[in-house]
């Protein structure tokens, strides 16, 4: 499903400031996987679900999604699988500022084509699960943080996509919502086969994860 | 996309307000401008033709180039014939120019002595409106001159002048005659140099019976005038020649086509600022919106949705300040042209450029509006290229890093 070989990651390659982000990263990620990376601030978390979100390039390496090869995609082949293979959580939620929550949870389903009934359906059902049917007609910025990081969570579920990248969802909620998040996540990766990978250093999350991969200083050093 | 872009404009309201506030004062003051501009152009030229000169004139073939009494048009019977048989004309008279000195007791001057029927001019010039003093249509040995040339003569009304020229035999011709009104066109050349005087005894004087140096003719509606010189100039004979008040004005239709064009320059300078300004209140707002774009890049929206998404907001915006500043605009230049705004002392400025009115004159024209318009709705989409490709020299991620 999700697969790196030798992988690095340099920001502001030879300038003095050079940042070996990730270092020769060989991961594994099966299908259906339920799968965490912690490790220190700083460690290469974000960075490393960037580069396999598509959204970042590497300098060195591979990285193939269900057996294909994602550097050398054009730009639109790269949207695609954005699209349609990716849901992401940012770490900074990263809402529609114009869009009110329902739009936001829908927009991908939008994109996708799907029907207004369908999203409509879809959306309320994520919703009620995420607890924040009660702000559906609002802007994002009239939400608390945690209210914001639910929707950022349902929209990057709400179309199912086959792969889940999460970064540190959990880590502006409180213990009773991060449990209810972690069950939904639970619940999909069960229920609808959807590979889920995230980073956290809430230790709350990482027992639940069926599979920890430990990152220190852009290595792995145990997965 | 469509309703991202709508609710974007509303989102955003510093950047959309201006930017429709520019466009729409930029888009009225510019129809407004223009059509002060075409307006007072246009006033021009029809006075001037009004005045004396005609919508086209008649001459003999090489009188234009080689001039003189040789080139005379030796008989006016036949072209008046076709000219009274051509629908489409206002009024049309033979005249008929010489040139001479006047003295008075002191002074002397040269003079164009111009032998005109003051009947037919009544209808045709404004030698009439431009009465002053005395008497227009003036009978034997009497004169109706340009206020400027008596002054220059120190001659009043009922004065005694001397005049001293050539018939078109060449004989002498020498002649005291009184002055009998004065006129005022207010084009000073004009109005310095000639004297008219009723042509049957002109044409005792200078032998001139049925001659003419041109003759003159107005068309009734100046939008047909070109449609009209074509139906006589094929029925003329083929010792005459037909000249359209353009050829005549040249110089004058020169001096507002460089006058167009300035005005058309300093427009132009004017949309480059309110074209950079659009610009950059769309730079700032874009700039500002960059982690917006970065996320609806990393959730999959495609670059050339992005530029669409952009290209649509200030498509809409534009739209939406044309539909105000459209109506408005021709609305305004329309109503002047009914209502001319009146400028006390005007004339009395601007009199040398033939301007005989104090009112402002106005000329909506719907096509020159259109093509004003499509020009700065070119240029309010030109305004968001940058951008755009701002936007898109970074990856998602860098945007959505963007603080
Ligand atoms: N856009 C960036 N530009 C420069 N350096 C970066 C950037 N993003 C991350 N880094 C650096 O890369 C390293 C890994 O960062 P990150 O992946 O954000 O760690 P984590 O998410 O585990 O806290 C850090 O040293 C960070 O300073
Ligand atoms: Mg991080």
């Amino acid at each position: 499903m999700i697969e790196l070989k030798s992988v690095d990651k340099y920001f502001y390659k030879s300038q003095e400031r050079e940042v070996h982000a990730l270092r020769d990263i060989n991961l594994t990620i099966q299908e259906g996987e339920f799968s965490v990376i912690t490790g220190p601030s700083g460690c290469g978390k974000t960075t490393l679900l960037n580069t396999i979100g598509v959204l970042d390039t590497i300098d060195n390496g591979e990285i193939y999604l269900q057996n294909r090869e994602i550097a050398n995609l054009s730009s639109k082949e790269k949207t695609e699988i954005r699209l349609k293979e990716i849901g992401f959580v940012f770490q900074a939620y990263n809402l529609i500022p114009v869009l009110n929550v329902e739009e936001n949870i829908g927009f991908i389903m939008r994109l996708q084509g799907y029907s207004q009934d369908t999203i409509k359906a879809r959306v309320r059902e994520i919703a009620s699960l995420l607890q924040i049917e009660k702000q559906l007609g609002a802007l994002p910025n009239f939400l608390s943080g945690g209210q914001q990081q639910r929707v950022a969570v349902a929209r990057a579920v709400a179309s199912k996509p086959k792969i889940i990248l999460a970064d540190e969802p959990t880590a502006n909620l409180d213990s009773k919502n991060s449990t209810a998040l972690m069950e939904m996540m639970h619940e999909l990766n069960k229920k609808e086969g959807i590979t889920i990978l995230f980073s956290s250093h809430d230790d709350y999350v990482i027992k639940n994860a069926r599979r920890t991969i430990l990152l220190n200083d852009g290595e792995i050093i145990e997965s | 996309m469509f309703s991202l872009a709508i609710k974007n404009i509303l989102f955003y309201k510093g950047r959309s307000l201006t930017t429709f506030l520019l466009t729409f004062v930029s888009l009225y003051l510019f129809i407004v401008y223009v059509a002060f501009m075409n307006g007072s152009h246009q006033s021009m030229l029809q006075n001037a033709l009004n005045v004396y000169t005609g919508s086209f004139q008649i001459y003999q073939k090489e009188y234009r180039s080689k001039g003189g009494y040789d080139y005379l048009i030796r008989d006016t019977r036949k072209p008046l014939q076709i000219l009274a048989d051509t629908k489409g004309l206002k009024a049309f008279a033979p005249r008929l120019e010489t040139f001479g000195i006047a003295s008075s007791k002191t002074y002397s001057h040269p003079i164009m002595l111009t032998g005109i029927d003051f009947n037919r001019e009544e209808k045709l010039s404004e030698l009439k409106k431009a009465l002053t003093q005395g008497e227009y249509n003036t009978h034997g040995a009497c004169l109706y001159m340009g206020e400027n040339l008596a002054q220059k003569l120190h001659l009043h009304l009922g004065d005694t002048l001397s005049f001293v020229g050539s018939a078109v035999d060449y004989s002498f011709v020498a002649e005291l005659f009184e002055v009998c009104g004065l006129f005022k066109t207010g084009m000073y050349e004009f109005d310095s140099q000639s004297a008219f005087m009723n042509r049957d005894y002109f044409d005792t004087l200078f032998f001139s019976k049925n001659m003419a140096t041109y003759i003159v003719a107005m068309a009734e509606n100046l939008k047909h005038n070109d449609a009209v010189a074509t139906k006589v100039e094929k029925k003329l004979p083929q010792e005459l020649q037909l000249y359209r008040w353009q050829t005549l004005m040249k110089s004058m239709v020169q001096l507002m086509e460089i006058d167009s064009l300035f005005g058309y320059i300093s427009m132009g300078l004017f949309f480059i600022v309110i074209f950079f300004v659009i610009m950059i209140y769309g730079f700032i707002n874009i700039n500002a919106r960059l982690r917006e774009f970065g996320v609806l890049r990393s959730i999959g929206v495609s670059d050339n949705k992005i530029s669409l998404l952009l290209l649509l907001e200030i498509l809409l915006l534009t739209l939406f300040a044309f539909v105000f500043a459209l109506p408005l605009g021709a609305y305004t230049a329309y109503y002047f042209q009914i209502h001319p705004i009146v400028i006390e002392g005007m004339s009395e400025m601007y009199k040398s450029y033939g301007v005989v009115s104090d009112k402002v004159p106005t000329l909506f024209d719907p096509l020159t509006v259109f093509y004003n318009s499509l020009f700065l709705f070119a240029l309010n989409l030109l305004s968001i290229v940058y951008p755009i490709y701002y936007v898109r020299s970074f990856t998602p991620i860098e945007e959505t890093q963007h603080v």
